[in-house]
């Protein structure tokens, strides 16, 4: 007897949930043939997958391995959900231009960030690691991206935290790109010190405060 | 009156001593500052690869009324590179950092290559002690090594290690023995050139990251591997550092067989001490206030953190390159000036 999609989109999001970072993909795959809206599969089932796995992270049941083969699970089931949706339903909130500024190449705090932002539904551009400081402001130009999302864990890269702040600034873009500032020596005395828009000290986080900075900079229209 | 070294001594081991030292180890807790790197003309990157410079700048930092140590080196790349990874040497600005790990998943540890002591900047680090050991036989010489989970996230990927750890962790058991095999071969050297003090940090295995029971089975278990070889040596204090909040790990850290245990300035210091009764204590003064901060205010955490029980004051974690060298003068001045009673 063929699952109903209430049963697939919980299974899908307990398999994120659960770590099955193989089985969940049969069970898109299962899904998809069924016919069923992707973009619910995407939405219904594997980010309410993440979300439970972010709460058990914030109650520290789950830790940063665990959280990161939830996140793997979750992107095999998109590599077989994504490619169904519709162009016009793709588009995202608006663009993130997110890296690990250049001194560093922990990017484990970035990779989070990231998989969340997409969560929520954000474009978001990954620049990598140790990625310097041009390049942030040359890519959200380029982009059109309104946020720039900087991550470390050596104090010794934040410097050129300050620098892309700077650079913005001094092309007399600030006001037009929002720059967010996250990781392990970060503190939101440091983000006021160096100009930045917010701190975060978290990944889930991080998406409330890209939603209150876009929100606030001015309405952005659905893509 | 108390040497430096007889004071750290004294006091990394619990016997009584006039004021608790004030130190910073170096590599991974960096100790070096750019007033200091101009001054000495022993800038970054050099010195990360020649032994005179490194010893010099060392020196000089110590010399200039910094912290009452020398340490080397000025990273914590040395290991990793040693193996295999690719480093950015960096610049004045930025550490050396490694731009590529050298294996693709702990499954291809047999690829692993072997830490040479005879070549590289693993060479320069036993060069460097032994030039610091000569010029000056009374400043503590503090030797650092990688911790064994941080070194092997750099040998692979970090993201990769830590999935690997949960979904295969028999491979991932043996490519961190032969990782903390290595670490042991560099940090005995570095005691056997007249390193007085070794200090393993562990920025990325810790409880913050890991949860209790990879950090039990894992950082635990290989740092405790590096500190039980190292018995043999009877002179040494060994420190360990370990970053981040240690709220899921308390339980665990008094299992570490060390002298002295550093942490983060997000980490109560004074609660601490009731968990880990037979280890003495060293911290935590905030780096963040050291590096921007006014003189006065990094006066003020230091004398915190010695009221909260600091055995040892050092800063919570690596200084930023930019902090100014009077802000390290007046957090040693404070600690000396400062009435234990």
């Amino acid at each position: 007897m063929a699952a109903t999609k209430e049963e697939l989109l919980q299974r899908l999001s307990d398999c994120v949930l659960n770590m099955e970072d193989e089985e969940v993909i049969d069970v898109a795959k299962e899904y998809a043939a069924a016919g069923y809206d992707p973009l619910d599969g995407i939405l219904k089932g594997l980010v309410a997958g993440i979300n439970k796995a972010s709460d058990l992270y914030e109650r520290e049941e789950y830790f940063i391995p665990e959280l990161l083969i939830c996140s793997s699970a979750m992107y095999n089931a998109l590599d077989v959900l994504r490619p169904l949706i519709p162009k016009e339903q793709s588009g995202g909130k608006c663009k993130v231009v997110i890296g690990v500024a250049r001194g560093d190449t922990h990017d484990i705090g970035k990779n989070l960030v990231k998989i969340m932002l997409e969560s929520a539904n954000y474009e978001v551009i990954d620049l990598g690691r140790d990625v310097p400081v041009e390049d942030f402001v040359n890519t959200a130009k380029r982009e059109g991206a309104k946020v720039i999302g900087l991550s470390t864990l050596m104090s010794t890269s934040m410097n050129n935290m300050a620098k892309v702040v700077e650079m913005l600034k001094s092309e007399g873009i600030k006001d037009q790109i929002k720059v967010i500032v996250g990781g392990g020596p970060i503190s939101q005395s440091f983000a006021d010190k160096i100009g930045a828009d917010g701190y975060s000290v978290n990944a889930a986080e991080a998406v409330k405060l890209v939603d209150r900075l876009v929100g606030n900079a001015e309405p952005i229209p659905a893509a | 009156m108390l040497s430096y070294k007889e004071r750290l001594f004294k006091a990394a081991r619990g016997g009584s001593v006039d004021r608790p030292p004030c130190i910073c180890p170096g590599g991974m807790m960096n100790a070096i500052e750019q007033d200091i790197m101009i001054k000495s003309g022993c800038a970054w990157p050099e010195s990360h690869s020649n032994p005179d410079k490194m010893a010099e700048l060392a020196l000089s930092l110590y010399l200039a009324g910094g912290f009452e140590n020398c340490g080397v080196p000025f990273c914590m790349t040395v290991e990793a590179e040693a193996m295999g990874a690719i480093v950015d040497m960096g610049d004045m600005d930025a550490e050396p950092h490694v731009v590529k790990s050298a294996l693709n998943s702990t499954q291809d540890y047999a690829k692993l290559k072997n830490l040479d002591l005879n070549s590289g900047r693993v060479k320069t680090v036993l060069d460097a002690i032994k030039i610091i050991k000569q010029r000056d036989n009374t400043v503590p010489v503090i030797g650092n090594i990688t911790g064994p989970i941080s070194a092997a996230g750099q040998l692979v990927d970090m993201a990769k290690l830590l999935i690997e750890m949960r979904k295969s962790p028999e491979t991932c058991h043996k490519f961190i023995e032969l990782v903390t095999q290595n670490l042991i071969k560099f940090a005995a050297a570095q005691v056997e050139v007249g390193a007085d003090v070794i200090c393993i940090a562990e920025p990325s295995g810790t409880g913050e990251i890991l949860g209790a029971e990879l950090f039990r089975n894992f950082t635990v278990k290989y740092l405790n591997n590096i500190l039980e070889s190292l018995s043999e040596f009877k002179d040494i204090i060994k420190i360990v550092h370990i970053c981040g909040r240690l709220k899921s790990v308390y339980n665990e850290l008094a299992n570490l067989k060390c002298d002295v245990f550093s942490m983060d300035s997000a980490v109560d210091l004074k609660l601490l001490h009731e968990y880990m009764p037979n280890h003495r204590l060293m911290g935590n003064v905030s780096t963040h206030t050291i590096g921007t901060m006014p003189e006065a205010k990094v006066i003020d955490l230091t004398q915190n953190a010695i009221a909260r029980g600091a055995d040892i004051v050092a800063p919570a974690c690596g200084l930023p390159v930019s902090t100014p060298l009077d802000n390290i003068r007046g957090m040693v001045k404070a600690v000396r000036q400062y009435n234990l009673n």
